[in-house]
């Protein structure tokens, strides 16, 4: 999973950083061109597509009943994976998990966990009997960069439009799966010095360490990731993360429109 | 090489579809002959020239020949040999004793190291596709600046134009200095405005360069630059 | 396979299930290009089936063990996504996708000019992102047209079709509820230029004369479904030459 980072590279986001510049002509903070389908996997209860430029990720939620933990009888599970398969880009090689799917998998996890968006007590069934286990599929088909907020958005999105199908397991009706509140991921990457939105396939080649940062409704931070080799300031931090929650507002909007329709 | 469809009936075929008889026609690339047919091997036009039919294609690897010049990029270096990425399925290799410098044993990193982008031709590709490089030759060097932007092979014929009019046109434009690699890279260097110019005009090369209309998106894009040079 | 009584998959009226006729495929669309990080690609929905396909290649076959002096490998990853099905699949080694895989290879590797690319290998990584009966045989197909979009020099291209048998009857592809509860299953990889056969698999129980009428049926729709192929690659880059 190595890449050859051309020399080259590496000389013209310098170049580009200093003109305040960046290699497809979008400003620092400025994000690519987003879609977001819903709904589009026939036997996933909740999903959703996203393309954020060239990346392209489907992300697919299902559920399952399950036996509650002995020590938590009222609360259901959710749990959140990633698949970044050979599929996405010339770089993923065939073979076990890399840690870089793992990564993408936990970090798109906590996002929405610790974002309390789903109450597990709402997904009881029968106490200490039965309760709904919810889990979250994201597929990476193309990496054309910033595929962890491409998934982020493509998680909650599924979750959000997801139908809890009581029916098909004989415990009642299917009802529309209780989220409360809309997480978004935004991250940054370091290309040529300085920190940028929504880093493309060639910042991510040319670039250093990226930054994830989950925010809720409330502009609270649930989840926080440094990736990659390289040092931050605290004041470069607090730079994006005020970046950070313009950039979840726009996205979270995105969301509700699709939901609105 | 073509530079439009217009004129003569232009068919798009795909792998597997019969072009017409064999009848006393020479086979090129794209095509093959079965059954006394010739039949398309790839995605792409048909073109008959000189009693010869074959199929430009859409898309196509780099396949490199031998007199190639090529952008490579060094991916190693071992036992004074560089091995280069050159955009095809096997890498380059440039023995100490083509390098255009003369290197002390164990120097080699001194004058090229990975990651460093140069300008080299392709000495020879065996059967088993081994390929050598050399940058003993006029203008092969090191490149140390610039810019190295990736297009589709079967579009430089495209981007070129007719005796690479197109070229020498881009290269006014922007007033930078272009190289065009073989293998589907090319090189520009000049001011940061003239080298976003071109990254701009190669991405609609790679967008509509198959297509009848590309002289004239070309020419809106020309006049991007000329009227930045104005304001 | 194995047909269970009390299913009616043959209603009164000689039609099936869903309405189709005996010798009837179920829709199919055809994507080409849609993956912009591949260097070739499909999606091929055929009825509910979704099935992505993405090409890279040729390139350095690596571990050394896989290649061969005189030709490209073809290497295969056929997987369905954990949310392709109404059970959620557990991500990692499946043994029936390993079959599929094994098999998909060798099919494409009897079409595509291998000895072009001797030591090389050409990876063909086949996403199922929704599975309703027939994923191979999608997965297949839009390996095919994912190759050409690539400019992989082939042959032919390969439809991949299934016929088999329902109470009784032969029928052209089945869907999930015909596979589940009917008598017999004949995918197939067909060459549409030739009509040779480059995939072929089967199970359930086919009397000779109900394998011929059930190879004809997978014929019709290969022929069918080829004009969705060309169709498809030629929209990719016949759209704007006016």
């Amino acid at each position: 999973m190595v890449e050859l980072v051309p020399n080259l590279l590496r000389q013209e986001m310098a170049r580009l950083a200093e003109q305040d510049a960046r290699i497809d002509g979008r400003g620092q903070f400025e994000g690519r061109e987003i879609s977001l389908e819903t709904d589009c996997l026939y036997n996933a209860e909740g999903s959703a597509k996203v393309t954020m430029g060239k990346t392209v990720v489907y992300a697919g939620v299902k559920f399952e009943i399950r036996t509650p933990w002995p020590d938590r009888p009222s609360e259901g599970s959710l749990m959140c994976g990633a698949e970044l398969r050979p599929v996405a880009h010339r770089k993923y090689e065939p073979g076990p998990p890399s840690p870089e799917s793992i990564e993408l998998g936990r970090v798109v996890d906590r996002g929405i966990r610790e974002s309390g968006c789903i109450d597990m007590n709402s997904l009881c069934i029968i106490p200490g009997e039965k309760v709904w286990g919810v889990m979250i599929d994201i597929h990476v088909l193309s990496d054309g960069g910033n595929i962890f907020d491409a998934c982020g958005l493509a998680a909650i999105a599924a979750l959000r439009t997801a139908i809890v199908p009581a029916e098909r397991f004989d415990v009642g009706d299917d009802y529309t799966l209780s989220v409360n509140g809309t997480p978004i991921m935004a991250s940054f990457t370091r290309v040529g010095g300085r920190y940028v939105y929504d880093p493309c396939e060639e910042e991510e080649l040319g670039g250093d360490e990226r930054i994830h940062i989950t925010i809720g409704d409330e502009g609270h931070l649930h989840s926080l990731q440094k990736g990659l080799r390289g040092v931050f300031t605290p004041q470069e931090f607090a730079e994006i993360f005020e970046v950070a929650q313009k950039k979840c507002a726009e996205l979270r909007k995105i969301v509700a429109e699709k939901e609105a329709n | 090489m073509s530079q439009g469809r217009s004129g003569a009936e232009q068919r798009l075929v795909t792998p597997g579809m019969a072009i017409g008889p064999l009848s006393g026609m020479r086979v090129g690339s794209g095509a093959v002959t079965h059954n006394g047919e010739i039949i398309a091997t790839k995605l792409g036009w048909v073109r008959e020239f000189n009693g010869t039919i074959s199929v430009d294609p859409i898309s196509s690897p780099y396949l490199p020949r031998s007199g190639d010049l090529v952008i490579g990029t060094v991916a190693e270096v071992r036992n004074n040999l560089w091995f280069m990425d050159i955009n095809g399925s096997f890498q380059g290799l440039l023995p100490m004793s083509l390098a255009p410098w003369k290197v002390e044993f164990g120097q080699a990193r001194q004058h090229m190291n990975v990651g460093d982008s140069a300008l080299a031709r392709v000495q020879e590709v065996d059967e088993c596709h081994n390929v050598v490089l050399t940058m003993k030759g006029i203008g092969l060097r090191r490149l140390s600046q610039g810019a190295v932007i990736e297009v589709p092979v079967n579009h430089l014929d495209r981007i070129r134009g007719d005796n690479n009019s197109n070229l020498d046109r881009m290269k006014d434009v922007s007033d930078c200095r272009i190289i065009i690699g073989e293998n589907g890279r090319v090189w520009v260097d000049g001011s940061d405005d003239g080298i976003a110019w071109a990254r701009e005009a190669l991405s609609i090369a790679k967008e509509h360069g198959h297509k009848d209309n590309f002289k004239s998106i070309m020419e809106q894009h020309e006049k991007k630059l000329t009227k930045k040079g104005d304001a | 396979m194995g047909g269970y009584g009390d299913v009616q998959l043959l209603r009164d009226d000689g039609l099936r299930l869903d309405g189709r006729k005996l010798d009837e495929s179920r829709p199919v669309t055809i994507e080409a290009g849609i993956l912009p990080a591949a260097d070739g690609s499909a999606m091929v929905t055929h009825g509910l089936n979704v099935a992505v396909a993405a090409v890279y290649g040729p390139m350095e076959a690596h571990p050394r063990k896989i290649q061969r002096q005189d030709r490209a490998v073809i290497d295969v990853r056929y997987n369905m996504a954990p949310f392709s099905t109404s059970d959620r699949i557990r991500p990692g080694f499946n043994r029936r996708s390993r079959e599929i895989s094994k098999v998909t290879a060798e099919a494409l590797e009897s079409v595509v000019l291998v000895e072009r690319f001797p030591r090389s290998k050409i990876r063909v990584e086949i996403e199922i992102l929704a599975a309703e009966a027939g994923t191979r045989c999608a997965g297949i197909t839009a390996a095919s047209v994912a190759l050409a979009d690539a400019g992989i020099p082939m042959r032919d291209m390969i439809v991949g079709v299934a016929s088999g048998k329902i109470e009784d009857t032969v029928v052209l592809d089945l869907d999930k509820a015909e596979d589940n509860y009917g008598q017999a299953d004949l995918p197939a990889g067909i060459l549409p230029n030739t009509g040779e056969i480059a995939f072929l698999q089967m199970d359930g129980d086919l009397s000779p004369e109900e394998f011929d009428l059930a190879m004809e049926y997978n014929f019709k729709a290969a022929r069918e479904i080829h004009e969705i192929m060309v169709d498809a690659l030629k929209a990719r880059y016949d759209g704007g030459d006016n």
